[in-house]
C-alpha cells in the first residue's frame, strides 16, 4: 500500500493505521483462519474477530445442522483452519466424520463449555422399534444459544480461543467481545421486559421441534412440542394426539413454524388444535442477510416480538 | 468381535464434545455382512465379513447385480437376464437416537416379494423410496423399503414415455425420470423431467444428452450426461433439477457411471476409460478434479467410514486408494491377477466394497474375496467363495444393542430398552463364543413375584405409561402381562446352591446344579439365552429344571429375571408366553413401579 493511496482514502486512513499498529506481524493474507459450524456461532465469531479473521461458516442461513451434508471444500477449510468453533453437545452430527476426513490439527473449541446446560434425563425424542414407541434420551439440550446468558459464554469462549491462537490480536478480540457482551446484557433485559408484557397465563407456545427449552427456562415462556431435540425424529400420530390434549389443557396461545424445517407438521397441529400459525421462529439458524434475523441479536428480538404479537394479538 | 479402529482425531473430538459418543463406548457391537452374487449361478451368498463364515445362501432366478439401501436394512438382487428382482432383509438395522445409535442384528432373510418384469436394470433408492427401472417397460415402479421389509409390495408407477435404458429417482410424491430419445428409444436418453404418479409433468424438461449413470450423496442426487451432471434436490415440495456443466478445464469427455460420497457430499464419475473425475457440486466450475489411473478402470466405490477416500480397481489388478480432497491416488496395491477390460462388458471382473476396516475385492476367476486394510492398505486376508464371486455389497457398522430376549419383545422390551451400558446384552445377536455359563450366584438373594402387583393394580401406572408410547391400550398391556407374569410362586430365595420356592406361603426346597444354557431363536428371528439348572436333590414338589432369562448372556448379577420351571427340559424351552418375573424382595411396590417406569 502506497502513501498515495492512504492520503487519497482519507477516511480509511485512521482505520488502516490503527490496524497496522495493532497487528504489525500479520499481513492481510495471514488472517486467523476460523471455521464456524453454523450461522449463529458464525455471527459471534464475526463480531469478536472483526477483520482479523477469515471466517467460513459451514451450515448457512435457514439450514438445519441436523441434516447437513458436509462438502469436500468444508474438509479442506477445516484442514487449513487455525480455529474451529463448534457448539458441541452432539448438535453437529456431521462433525466427527468431517474432522476425521480433514485430518485437521486446528483447535476444536466447544462453545457450550461452561454454559448453563439444560440437563434433563427425560429429554429426547420418540423412536419407533417394531411399531413400539420408545423414548430416547438426549440428556443435554444443545440449543444453548437460546439463552442470552449462555450466548455470552459462547462469546467469551470465542475471545479466549482467538487470543490463544493469535496473541497479538488479543486486545482487539477482548475489546470487541466486551462491547458485544454489554449489548447482549441489554438484549437479555429487553427480552425479559417483552415477555413480562405478555399475560403470565398466556405464555404458552407450540413448536414442532423443541429447540426453545433455554428460552423457556430463562424467560418463562412454555413451549409444547411433539418431539425432542432432533429434527430427524418423526412425531407419531399418537404424539400429536397427546400434544393436542396438552395444548388444550395449557391453553396454548399459538403455533409457530421454524425457519429450518418445513411447516407441514405444525400446520397439522394448528389445524387439529384449532389454532392459527403465529409466524416463524428462528431456532437453529439465522435468516439470510435480507431476512429479519440475520444476526443473533436480531434473531432473539424477532423471536420474542413474534411470540408477543401472536399471543397478545398485537 | 472386532471394532473399528479410531483415529486419534476421532477420539480427540469425542473428548472435546464431552458427550457420550456411541463409538467410544465399550459396549458397542460391530457387525458387517457381505452379500455376494455369482457371475453364472443364481445365488446370493451372505458372508460374515468379520470371520469369513458363510451365513446363508439364497437361491434366486438368475445371476444378480446387487444394491443395498442407504439404511442397509435391505439388499436387492436385480436379475436382468431372468427378469426378476428379489429383496433380501440384511438382518442388520440401525436406529439413530441422536446421542447414540443402536444396532439390531437378526438372520438375513430372502423376502417373499419377488418383482418380475421385462429387463430389470437401474435401481435407485432415496430415503427409503425405491425406483426399480425395467428397460423393457414404459413405466417405472416405485415402492418403499419399509413395505418390502414387511414382506409387502405397495407399487406405484410413473410413466417414462417409452421403454428405454434409463433411470428414475424416487421422492415422496414425485419421480425424476429420464426422457427417451424420441428418434430411437434404444439410444441413450436425452434429458430428465419431474413427474408425479398421476401422469403429470412438473416444471420444464431438463436436457441431459447421453444420460447414463446416477448416484446419491447426502441430500443430492446426480445423473451423468454428456454435458455435465444433473443435480436433483428436494426442498419442500417437488424435486428440482439443475445442470452443472463439466468444468472448462477438463479435457473432452464425460461420465457414464457415478458413485456418491458418504459423510462428504461429492460424486465420482468415470471420465474416459482410464480417468475419473471427482466433483464437489458446491464449488461449481472449481469443483472438478481429474485423476489419471495407470490403466483402465474396472470398478470403484466410496469409503463410507473414512469419508476422505474412495477406491478404484484397475484392469492390471491394482486397487487404488483415492484421496478425494487432494484429488490424487494416495496408495496402490496389486490385489488380483489382471482382468482386461477388452471383451464383453459383462465378463466376470472384480467388484469392490467396503466393510468396516477392510476394502473387499471380489476375484471371480479365483473363487475368492481379497481383504485389504483400508488404513494400512496392506492385504488383510482372503475369503474363499465357491463359484465366481462377482457383485458385492457390504452392510454393517457399530452400534449399541439393547438387552431384549425377544420372547416378550412385543410389549415387554420397553422395560429393558434402556439398560444398555450395564452389561453386554443385546437383542438377538451375539456370537456363540460370547455366551458364558453362569453360576447360580448370579441370581443369589431373596426375590418376589411381581404378579400380585399386577393383580392389585399397583402396576397400572406402568401399563398406562406403556400405552402412552406403545401401540396397545393399557388394558391390552395388562392382559398381556397377566399371561406373562401369572404364577403361584410368590417368592424365591437362592442361597448357595439351595433354591427355595414359596408356593402359597409354603417353602419347597432343593439343591440345583448348572445344566448349561440353550440359545433360543424366536419367531421374529432374534435370539435369547436360557441358563438352565437341574435338580440334584430335594423336596419332591420342586421342579426338575428351571431356566433363567434375564437378558444377560454372561456372568453378571441379575437385577430382575424371568423364570421358567418344570420337569421337561425341552418343553420348557418352548414356553414363551408365561414368564413369571421376579424382582428383589427388598424393593417395595413403589420402587418396583419406578424401576419399571425408568426403563
Amino acid at each position: 500500500m502506497t502513501m498515495m493511496k492512504l492520503t487519497r482514502f482519507g477516511a480509511s486512513l485512521i482505520a488502516v493505521l490503527f490496524a497496522a499498529f495493532v497487528l504489525p506481524a500479520r499481513a492481510e493474507t495471514e488472517k486467523l483462519s476460523v471455521v464456524a459450524t453454523f450461522s449463529i456461532i458464525g455471527d459471534f465469531a464475526r463480531v469478536v474477530g472483526g477483520d482479523r479473521i477469515e471466517l467460513r461458516t459451514l451450515v448457512g442461513p435457514d439450514s438445519d445442522a441436523h441434516v447437513y451434508a458436509p462438502k469436500p471444500a468444508d474438509a479442506i477449510a477445516l484442514a487449513r483452519a487455525d480455529v474451529v468453533l463448534v457448539n458441541g453437545l452432539l448438535f453437529e452430527g456431521f462433525l466427527q466424520r468431517l474432522v476425521e476426513a480433514s485430518g485437521t490439527s486446528a483447535a476444536i473449541v466447544t462453545l457450550t463449555d461452561g454454559a448453563d446446560i439444560v440437563h434433563d434425563p427425560d429429554g429426547g425424542h420418540y423412536h419407533y422399534v417394531n411399531g413400539e414407541a420408545i423414548f430416547h434420551a438426549a440428556p443435554n439440550d444443545p440449543h444453548a444459544w437460546q439463552s442470552v446468558s449462555n450466548a455470552k459464554v459462547y462469546v467469551e469462549n470465542i475471545a479466549r480461543a482467538f487470543c490463544t491462537a493469535d496473541a497479538e490480536g488479543c486486545p482487539a478480540y477482548e475489546a470487541n467481545a466486551a462491547v458485544y457482551l454489554d449489548e447482549l446484557t441489554a438484549l437479555g433485559d429487553e427480552i425479559r421486559r417483552a415477555v413480562d408484557a405478555i399475560p403470565e397465563d398466556r405464555r404458552v407456545a407450540v413448536v414442532a421441534h423443541n429447540a426453545f427449552r433455554y428460552f423457556e427456562r430463562d424467560y418463562g415462556v412454555t413451549f409444547l412440542a411433539p418431539q425432542g431435540v432432533s429434527t430427524e425424529s418423526e412425531a407419531s400420530a399418537a404424539d400429536v394426539a397427546s400434544l393436542i390434549r396438552e395444548i388444550r389443557e395449557k391453553r396454548a396461545a399459538a403455533v409457530f413454524a421454524e425457519n429450518i424445517s418445513d411447516a407441514r407438521l405444525v400446520e397439522q397441529i394448528a389445524s387439529e388444535a384449532g389454532l392459527t400459525l403465529g409466524g416463524t421462529l428462528y431456532s437453529d439458524a439465522l435468516s439470510p442477510v435480507d431476512g429479519p434475523a440475520s444476526t443473533y441479536v436480531d434473531l432473539m428480538r424477532h423471536n420474542v416480538s413474534t411470540l408477543g404479537a401472536a399471543i397478545t394479538g398485537n | 468381535m472386532r471394532r473399528l479402529t479410531l483415529g486419534a482425531s476421532a477420539l480427540a473430538i469425542a473428548a472435546t464434545l464431552g458427550g457420550g459418543v456411541a463409538f467410544a463406548d465399550e459396549d458397542d457391537v460391530t457387525a458387517w455382512r457381505l452379500f455376494v452374487s455369482d457371475h453364472a449361478e443364481p445365488v446370493v451368498k451372505v458372508i460374515d465379513a468379520l470371520d469369513g463364515d458363510l451365513l446363508d445362501t439364497f437361491k434366486v432366478e438368475g445371476p444378480a447385480t446387487l444394491h443395498r439401501t442407504s439404511s442397509g436394512a435391505a439388499v436387492f438382487a436385480v436379475q436382468g437376464g431372468a427378469g426378476e428382482v428379489n429383496a433380501i432383509k440384511s438382518g442388520i438395522a440401525f436406529h439413530d437416537h441422536g446421542d447414540h445409535g443402536d444396532i439390531d442384528i437378526d438372520d438375513a432373510e430372502l423376502l417373499h416379494v419377488p418383482i418380475d418384469g421385462s429387463k430389470p436394470a437401474h435401481f435407485v433408492e432415496v430415503q427409503g423410496n425405491i425406483a426399480q427401472w425395467f428397460d423393457g417397460e414404459d413405466e417405472v415402479r416405485v415402492f418403499t423399503e419399509k413395505a418390502v421389509l414387511e414382506d409387502k409390495l405397495d407399487v406405484r408407477t410413473a410413466n417414462v414415455g417409452a421403454p428405454h435404458h434409463g433411470v428414475a429417482v424416487p421422492y415422496q410424491n414425485h419421480v425424476v425420470v429420464s426422457i427417451p430419445n424420441p428418434e430411437d428409444a434404444s439410444k441413450r436418453p436425452i434429458g430428465a423431467r419431474v413427474v408425479d404418479f398421476e401422469g403429470n409433468t412438473v416444471g420444464e424438461d431438463v436436457a441431459c444428452p447421453g444420460l447414463h449413470g446416477s448416484a446419491g450423496s447426502g441430500s443430492l442426487y446426480a445423473l451423468a450426461c454428456d454435458t455435465g451432471l444433473l443435480l436433483i434436490k428436494q426442498e419442500g415440495g417437488a424435486p428440482t433439477i439443475e445442470h452443472l456443466p463439466y468444468a472448462s478445464s477438463l479435457p473432452e469427455g464425460s461420465s457414464s457411471t457415478l458413485i456418491g460420497g458418504k459423510g462428504l457430499q461429492y460424486f465420482i464419475g468415470n471420465y474416459g476409460a482410464d480417468r475419473i473425475v471427482i466433483v464437489d457440486p458446491s464449488e461449481g466450475e472449481n469443483g472438478f478434479q481429474l485423476v489419471q489411473l495407470p490403466t483402465r478402470r474396472v470398478h470403484f466405490t466410496v469409503d463410507p467410514i473414512r469419508s476422505r477416500f474412495a477406491y478404484v480397481i484397475t484392469e492390471d489388478g491394482q486397487l487404488h486408494k483415492v484421496d478425494v480432497l487432494d484429488g490424487k491416488i494416495a496408495q496402490s496395491l496389486k490385489v488380483t491377477d489382471p482382468y482386461s477390460m477388452d471383451g464383453h462388458w459383462s465378463d466376470p471382473r472384480p467388484r469392490v466394497a467396503v466393510a468396516g476396516e477392510n476394502v473387499i475385492v471380489t476375484d471371480p476367476l479365483n473363487a475368492k474375496l481379497h481383504l485389504v486394510n483400508a488404513e494400512t492398505f496392506a492385504e488383510a486376508g482372503e475369503i474363499a467363495v465357491e463359484g465366481k464371486p462377482f457383485n458385492i455389497v457390504a452392510v454393517g457398522g457399530s452400534g449399541k444393542v439393547h438387552d431384549d430376549d425377544g420372547e416378550e419383545a412385543h410389549a415387554h422390551s420397553h422395560e429393558h430398552a434402556h439398560s444398555h451400558g450395564d452389561d453386554q446384552i443385546y437383542k438377538g445377536y451375539f456370537e456363540d463364543s460370547q455366551i458364558k455359563d453362569r453360576a447360580l450366584s448370579d441370581w443369589e438373594g431373596d426375590w418376589q413375584s411381581v404378579y400380585p402387583y399386577l393383580q392389585d393394580g399397583t402396576l397400572d401406572p406402568v401399563m398406562a405409561h406403556k400405552a402412552e408410547s406403545g401401540e396397545q391400550t393399557a388394558e391390552e398391556y395388562k392382559a398381556y402381562y397377566e399371561v406373562g407374569y401369572k404364577t403361584d410362586v410368590e417368592r424365591i430365595t437362592i442361597d448357595g446352591d439351595i433354591v427355595t420356592f414359596f408356593k402359597d406361603g409354603k417353602p419347597l426346597k432343593a439343591r440345583y446344579a448348572s445344566d448349561g444354557h440353550e440359545i433360543l431363536t424366536y419367531e421374529k428371528g432374534n435370539r435369547g439365552v436360557r441358563f438352565i439348572f437341574k435338580k440334584v436333590e430335594g423336596d419332591a414338589d420342586t421342579p426338575e429344571y428351571f431356566q433363567f432369562s434375564d437378558h444377560k448372556i454372561a456372568p453378571a448379577k441379575a437385577d430382575h429375571y424371568h423364570l421358567y420351571w418344570g420337569d421337561d427340559r425341552a418343553a420348557l424351552l418352548k414356553e414363551v408366553t408365561n414368564w413369571p418375573t421376579y424382582y428383589p424382595s427388598s424393593l417395595n411396590a413403589k420402587e418396583i413401579v419406578e424401576e419399571m417406569m425408568a426403563h
